[in-house]
């Protein structure tokens, strides 16, 4: 049996653990849009006091200043004396929280790139500031996100391939597993393996890039 | 007495650090009056406009609309009743014309679609601009984005409309647009409050013609009062200094 038999043979693994990939990178997002975009409310919409916008400046530091695979570590076998985790979940939480750091800043740049008349006409017209937050500038702040949340996606995805130290079965956890039942072919098999994350993150890139076109606004200039 | 002004602005002052602005302003506007706020820059004209509606939060002073005064309790709904219309239009970039129009009436005052689209329309009409209903502000000129920003205004059915320099980011040949909806709507007798340079429409438009200097009111008068015969030396100067330009 040659490699390429192995591969069509084993292709279905592959494809399993490139959905786990999946599964962990879309987790991963949610929790890091979620926790980012309240990061990002709260420092610049929030009281001004300092015992709130300090842990938060420390926060976003932490998670961008560790290398994510110490991360991984530290969420796994450190915590798993804590609590009852599986790899995978610690690696959403450890992806999830890193994730949360870089998109408060991207949603922060985004509602920063907003002109302050934008507000003040919404306020003069009688809208609360929550009002004028979700009608006015949220939409506005979006659009120039966009772009630059599609790198974090990229950067994601690539990441994934890290939960493989902490024994997620993910897809290059799998393709390692192809490798050592074939003894070789380490070639071939992290090609195919590298195709596929391409594809994905290319995929990726062209539905956000439709996205960010269908929503912009005519006559703008970004 | 203060029952009978729509708008009544009494004591204000405001000081940013050591520079005092505004140094006790107070005036009162009738139904239907309109009066031009003019004087040198940095004599406080705009940041009193900014006062009116607390967009700018004066340090001492009580504004009243329609006898009632205003207060963080109450802001929202206060601004609700009085159009402000900025230096630099400020439109929603994301929203069309004809949602810019509508938006605040939707989401303010809780009107559903069909009332607003109608209520946009006709404002839209008023200003000249219905043809433009789903244009977005960045495909319009500064005179069509600013007669929007005055239907946007408009649409809220104002007590009073606060205009803030509302020609000065115009090119000159697209002043006359926007002049032109101001006089119609002063002579069909809505309140205004007028921040301008534009001394032809003072003269024609005005009420009365308020000259800010320093903080202070420095004198009020008619149209004709101001421009024929000042008393103030000052006046007199401000008044030369805009007629050479003009």
């Amino acid at each position: 049996m040659d490699i390429y038999d192995v591969l069509l043979r084993d292709f279905p693994f592959l494809l399993k653990g490139l959905g786990v990939a999946l599964v962990l990178l879309a987790l991963l997002l949610v929790m890091g849009f979620i926790l980012g975009l309240a990061i990002c409310m709260i420092q610049l919409y929030g009281p001004r006091s300092r015992f709130i916008q300090w842990p938060l400046i420390a926060y976003e530091r932490v998670f961008r200043g560790i290398p994510i695979i110490i991360m991984l570590f530290i969420f796994y076998y450190g915590m798993s004396g804590l609590l009852d985790i599986t790899s995978f979940g610690a690696a959403v939480l450890a992806l999830g929280f890193r994730s949360s750091a870089y998109q408060s800043q991207i949603f922060h740049s985004a509602f920063q790139s907003v002109p302050a008349g934008q507000m003040m006409a919404a306020r003069a017209v009688g809208m609360s500031r929550v009002k004028a937050i979700r009608h006015i500038l949220f939409p506005q702040a979006a659009r120039h996100a966009i772009g630059p949340w599609t790198n974090e996606f990229s950067s994601e995805i690539k990441e994934t391939s890290l939960a493989y130290v902490i024994g997620v079965v993910e897809l290059t956890r799998q393709a390692h597993y192809i490798i050592t039942s074939t003894q070789g072919n380490v070639l071939t098999v992290f090609a195919v393996v590298a195709l596929l994350y391409f594809i994905v993150n290319r995929a990726g890139n062209s539905a956000l890039y439709a996205f960010e076109k269908k929503l912009a606004v005519p006559g703008f200039e970004k | 007495m203060s029952e009978s002004l729509v708008l009544d602005v009494r004591n204000v002052t405001k000081r940013y650090d050591s520079l005092e602005v505004l140094k006790g302003i107070s005036l009162g506007l009738n139904k239907g009056e309109t009066k031009v706020v003019i004087g040198p820059s940095g004599s406080g004209k705009s940041t009193l406009l900014r006062c009116v509606n607390h967009l700018t939060k004066p340090d001492a002073g009580e504004i009243y609309l329609e006898g009632e005064a205003i207060r963080d309790a109450n802001i929202n709904a206060m601004r609700a009743r009085m159009g402000f219309v900025f230096q630099d239009f400020n439109l929603f970039s994301h929203l069309n014309v004809l949602d810019n129009v509508r938006i605040c009436q939707m989401k303010v005052k809780g009107a559903d679609k069909k009332t607003a689209t109608h209520r946009a329309q006709q404002e839209l009409a008023r200003v000249g601009l219905e043809e433009k209903a789903s244009a977005y502000p960045a495909e319009l000129s500064g005179g069509q984005q600013q007669r929007v920003s005055i239907a946007r205004a408009l649409a809220m059915d104002p007590v009073v409309l606060l205009f803030d320099e509302p020609t000065s980011a115009l090119d000159p040949e697209l002043t006359g647009e926007v002049v032109r909806v101001m006089q119609q709507l002063a002579a069909e007798g809505m309140t205004m409050v007028v921040v301008t340079h534009e001394m032809s429409f003072a003269r024609q438009a005005a009420d009365e013609i308020i000259f800010m200097e320093n903080g202070h009111i420095v004198e009020q008068g008619s149209p004709d009062a101001m421009f024929s015969h000042s008393d103030h030396e000052r006046t007199r100067a401000f008044l030369n200094v805009i007629a050479d330009h003009g």
